[in-house]
């Protein structure tokens, strides 16, 4: 593991520049240089590797925002700080599956992640939320408001691609599409 | 219908910040005119950042994924996966601690290494006084009666039991040796180079320094003529030459070396270490440089190590003598330069011989 990380590891200061300037490739480099140490957390405390990438994933998006945010200093390495979030993340699942308390075999140092975590937890339960409210909102709704407000589509596109014959009908759709969306989203 | 849609298209270009300046203000009135605008658009805002959010978590993820595939998880989860052995469970959990552990160990080793190494000279301190071998000893006690003329008679015919060197330090028949040479002695006998014995008493000893002064005290002693050699009153440096002479056989044997080390044993600065070969019966030996000064009285040498001896420093037998009073010394040599100065090797050994004594212990 000590070998695989010292060689593909950026340095802290290159990921937090990387993300901040959307680099792609400091993503990747990110992604794939600490999953082995996730990987060999999570096969050594009753997990498997799909185990692994869900609490790494999660732990990455939640490092992701926090940088993204503007208020991230780096008060311990990244390192750390991917391990103690993951390590939380995965605590928190094994006591949810048995009602025991577990224990966990540690394989670095950690630090206190908690507020971090209950943020992202406030964030995840709105991405459920939505994902659920864009389950139900079907064909071709979903597609639309997915093209115009995170793809950021024109509404000329928009029109083009669902074969309406002028913008407005397209708008018209949007607004009704819209307002079920709001109402599922708010309901649930 | 048609007003609610454009309303919210007004909303959106405002929250974007599409509106011109006027077209803002007209909304910000509209705004804090009517309440249900205002409702609307926080609540529209609301909503619009959580799909953005969704979005930013949902391409990220896409990435995440791209990158995972790059990964080969099958070969990295056999590498990571718990092992089977508790060892190697063991070793990989607590690799930092087993780190640390590791070399505290070492340097523990290390520095007890060293500092056994730094403070202690291998091997012990052991004095050149000859225990003499009885037979050899009386068959030679017994040649010499044979075949020399000189007086031996007074000499006991019994063999003595230890053995050393010493020599003269006044012409008068004051002799310089080692204290441990003659410690405990009932009586005392000094031999020549030509095998005349004297009997000879205890004069002065100074245990600090292991020196002892002998007077001999033999009816049959003529005085010696003038000595030689000086004593050497300030130090030599490491690297001086020097020679000694001696008795670890039952004749004189002259050893050469140099001064190694300007301190004896455990760092002992009353005395030199000398690379010289000695042997028991060469304690009490003049160690004289190449001027023919004496600068030391051989006394010990180091078992186990090659080449360590250690003389007593001249300047020790100078303070010794300072203990006599002056008018029994006698005539002292007051010669600026050493007479054997610039002589040869071979000229120098061939005065000095008369001088050296070898000293029989009997008790």
């Amino acid at each position: 593991m000590s070998k695989k990380l010292s060689s593909s590891v950026p340095t802290d200061r290159e990921v937090v520049l990387g993300i901040l300037n959307n680099s792609d490739d400091a993503l990747n480099k990110l992604y794939t240089g600490y999953f082995p140490m996730i990987l060999q957390f999570i096969l050594n405390n009753n997990g498997d590797e799909d185990d692994a990438k869900d609490v790494y994933q999660e732990s990455i998006i939640i490092l992701y925002n926090k940088i993204k945010s503007g208020d991230f200093e780096l008060s311990s390495k990244l390192k750390t700080y991917i391990y103690s979030l993951c390590r939380r993340i995965w605590l928190k699942k094994l006591s949810k599956e048995s009602k025991k308390a577990v224990n966990v075999t540690d394989f670095e140092d950690i630090e206190a992640v908690e507020t971090d975590l209950e943020k992202h937890e406030e964030k995840d339960r709105q991405f459920e939320k939505m994902q659920e409210a864009l389950l139900h909102l079907g064909e071709p709704c979903k597609t639309i408001i997915q093209d115009f407000y995170i793809h950021n589509l024109s509404m000329q596109e928009i029109s083009e691609k669902f074969g309406y014959t002028n913008t407005d009908n397209a708008k018209t759709q949007k607004y009704k599409c819209l307002q079920r969306l709001k109402k599922l989203f708010f309901q649930s | 219908m048609r007003n609610e849609i454009e309303l919210e298209a007004i909303i959106e270009d405002y929250l974007n910040g599409n509106l011109s300046v006027e077209e803002a203000k007209a909304f910000e009135e509209l705004r804090i005119k009517d309440p249900s605008v205002d409702h609307k658009l926080v609540a529209h805002k609301v909503f619009l950042d959580s799909l953005k959010d969704y979005g930013h978590v949902l391409s990220l993820k896409d990435k995440m994924d791209a990158a995972h595939a790059t990964m080969d998880v099958e070969a990295l989860k056999t590498e990571l996966k718990p092992h089977s052995s508790p060892i190697v469970k063991l070793w990989r959990n607590n690799k930092s601690a087993l780190a640390v552990a590791a070399s505290f160990i070492l340097l523990a080793m290390v520095s007890v290494f060293a500092i056994q190494h730094n403070t202690k000279q291998n091997g012990s301190y052991e004095m050149m006084r000859r225990e003499l071998d009885r037979i050899k000893s009386s068959q030679n006690k017994l040649i010499r009666n044979i075949n020399s003329n000189v007086k031996t008679e007074a000499a006991p015919v019994r063999p003595a039991k230890f053995g050393g060197t010493g020599f003269a330090i006044t012409s008068n028949g004051f002799l310089c040796t080692n204290l441990h040479v003659i410690n405990g002695a009932d009586s005392v006998y000094v031999q020549n180079s030509k095998g005349e014995a004297y009997k000879a008493k205890v004069y002065y000893t100074d245990p600090q320094y292991d020196l002892a002064i002998l007077q001999i005290v033999d009816k049959d002693f003529s005085p010696l003529s003038a000595l030689p050699y000086k004593l050497k009153r300030s130090a030599v440096g490491m690297g001086e030459n020097v020679y000694t002479l001696g008795f670890p056989k039952d004749d004189a044997v002259l050893g050469q070396g140099y001064v190694s080390s300007r301190t004896g044993h455990a760092g002992d600065t009353t005395a030199y270490q000398v690379s010289i070969p000695v042997n028991p019966g060469n304690s009490g030996g003049p160690l004289l440089d190449n001027n023919g000064n004496v600068v030391g009285v051989i006394s010990a040498k180091e078992n186990q190590v090659d080449g360590a001896a250690f003389a007593i420093k001249s300047k020790y037998i100078l303070e010794a003598l300072s203990a006599i009073p002056s008018d029994s010394l006698g005539r002292r040599s007051v010669t600026k330069k050493s007479p054997l100065q610039g002589l040869s090797r071979l000229k120098q050994v061939e005065k000095i011989q008369d001088y050296v004594f070898m000293i029989k212990v009997y008790n």
